[in-house]
């Protein structure tokens, strides 16, 4: 008898009776070597779990089993309108941040005798001089366009595949503040050019502001800074446009789409 | 040490870290320590239990495999065939963008007003909804006086539009989901999309009578006629179609679901 403390569970004497490769023996002392300190298995077992949860055997959709397939396939393109518009809002954010590094939002002239503004200047010299520049404000400006129909059309799919019944009505009321979150992101970008259409859209902006009964001073004064246009309505519309916008609506999308993973996409029935 | 603190082991220094209690079979365990729990805690407890059962029995009873959703399942059958169209989608999306540089119009100018001020084309429903000026009620109690202005109105207009759309879900409830289902509830859709085109020509009004042989008061009685127009027809081809559409659906179902 050896006086050396047994193992408990005798992992040696187990492997011994294995008949195993060099390899696989080399393999498994390190595993049995690592385990030991530092338990490896209960991680492992989390990162199994992990993987059946996302590659689970599904079973047959409500589609596949009652055969719907023929009848909707071609209606896919129109289930994939959501994914466009997160890609196009991806596509957007990028190049806005890169659009960014050649933009001053100031509405001072850029020199004593010119009748513009820096805004506009930077916005001619990165169509003009800019390697790229006309490209990169090109797909900037498409893609901002490009998501907003996307999202327009996302939500007729979903209406018309009746997708925002029960357990899904939150995320309708989430696409409601979404689509207005995008037409908000898409007005305050019109103005920072400060061209002409950016000023006069502006100009409807507050009055349409002004109008509201009782707080519409107040609106105008938040959010244009102030009853006429000038440089704070343009500081303001840059910082909604490249600070506020984007945390609120990466964060409102992130939700929405996470309330999707967990319910699934509606199927017709 | 102050003298007249109790002295429990004939006053000799301790050593072992005195008050620690071993632990022991009191401890409360996670389940117990929620019973015990009260107020909006407790509820949400029992809320969770009773959900829970009411989930294994239905389990249960049911001879469908266990899966994680009710629906198709995002990932990765979703996602996978979304990543397939939507690339091709992006490509176009950049081609687009490299044949078609965006125009940048002259610099802003205070002191003329160009001939026509318009938003981008997504806010063009917007900005028609302000130019709703003839309806816009007059009270005969105020002599003819209008309860608000003009502008307020359309802003009001805008409001409701979306407060109406955001409840749709409350309004249409049931499982149902094609249109031909519900042939009325289609027939709103479409006559909401056609009000949506409507309602953003409205808005470019002094474009389309300079185009078109229309005055603008034609223009804005089609603006609210075309999509009722367009609701009707939708919902008479739904409604005819219903029947036969049914009858299939019902048999593919019964097919595979014979009726007890
Ligand atoms: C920024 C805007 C939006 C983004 C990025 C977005 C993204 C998505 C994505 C990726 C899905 C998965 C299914 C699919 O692709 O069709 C989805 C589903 C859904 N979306 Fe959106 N969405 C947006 C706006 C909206 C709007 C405006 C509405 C409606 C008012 C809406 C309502 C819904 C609903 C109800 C579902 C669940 C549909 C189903 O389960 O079949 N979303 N969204």
């Amino acid at each position: 008898m050896s006086l050396e403390r047994k193992d408990e569970h005798d992992h040696e004497g187990w492997m011994e009776t294995k008949d195993l490769s060099p390899i696989e023996e080399v393999y498994l002392t390190t595993l049995i070597w690592l385990d030991k300190r530092l338990r490896i298995v209960d991680y492992l077992e989390l990162l199994e779990d992990m993987y059946y949860k996302t590659n689970l055997q599904m079973p047959k959709s409500h589609t596949e089993q009652y055969n719907l397939d023929n009848k909707f396939w071609y209606w896919y393109p129109l289930y994939a309108l959501g994914s466009f518009s997160t890609i196009a809002y991806v596509v957007a954010s990028i190049t806005g941040a890169l659009l960014g590094f050649y933009y001053a939002p100031s509405t001072a002239a850029p020199s004593a005798d010119a009748a513009t503004s820096v805004a506009y200047s930077n916005v001619l010299f990165i169509m003009g001089d800019l390697n790229f520049g006309t490209f990169l404000r090109s797909l900037h400006r498409w893609s901002a366009q490009v998501m907003t129909a996307a999202v327009f059309l996302h939500m007729l799919r979903v209406y018309f595949t009746g997708a925002y019944k029960e357990p899904r009505e939150l995320n309708w009321i989430i696409g409601i503040v979404l689509i207005s979150l995008t037409m908000v992101f898409g007005y305050t970008g019109y103005l920072l050019p400060w061209s002409q259409l950016s000023y006069w859209a502006g100009q409807i902006g507050v009055e349409m502001a002004l109008s509201i009964p009782l707080i519409g001073d107040w609106v105008a004064q938040l959010i244009f800074g102030g009853f006429t246009l000038g440089e704070a309505t343009l500081q303001r519309m840059y910082i909604l446009h490249v600070f506020l916008l984007p945390f609120v609506v990466t964060l409102v999308i992130a939700i929405h789409i996470g309330i999707v993973w967990m319910q699934g996409i509606a199927e017709p029935h | 040490m102050s003298n007249d603190e109790p002295k429990t082991d004939g006053g000799e220094p301790k050593t072992d870290g005195g008050g620690i209690v071993p632990q022991d079979d009191q401890a409360p365990t996670w389940s117990e320590r929620k019973e015990r729990t009260q107020g909006l805690a407790r509820l949400t407890y029992e809320y969770f239990e009773r959900s829970r059962r009411e989930d294994e029995d239905l389990r249960r009873a049911s001879d469908y495999v266990e899966r994680d959703v009710l629906a198709f399942p995002t990932w990765p059958h979703e996602m996978i065939r979304n990543l397939a169209i939507t690339s091709f989608f992006l490509g176009a999306m950049f081609f687009i963008a490299a044949a078609i540089p965006p125009h940048i119009p002259g610099p802003a100018d205070p002191n003329s007003t160009p001939a026509v001020i318009l938003p981008d084309w997504y806010l063009y429903w917007s900005f028609g909804l302000l130019k709703l000026t003839p309806i816009n009620p007059e009270l005969s109690l105020l002599g003819g006086q209008k309860l608000m202005s003009d502008r307020t109105y359309g802003v009001l207009a805008n409001l409701v539009v979306v407060g109406v759309i955001a409840i749709v879900p409350f309004l249409n409830k049931g499982s149902a989901r094609r249109p031909v289902e519900e042939p009325f509830w289609a027939a709103v859709g479409v006559g909401g999309v056609v009000f949506a085109f409507t309602i953003a020509v409205l808005a470019v009004q002094n474009l389309i009578t300079d185009l078109l042989p229309m005055t603008s008061g034609e223009l804005f009685i089609l603006t609210f006629m075309l999509p009722f127009a367009f609701a009707f027809v939708a919902y008479s081809v739904l409604k005819t179609m219903r029947e036969g559409y049914m009858f299939e659906l019902n048999r593919r179902y019964y097919r595979l679901r014979p009726p007890k």
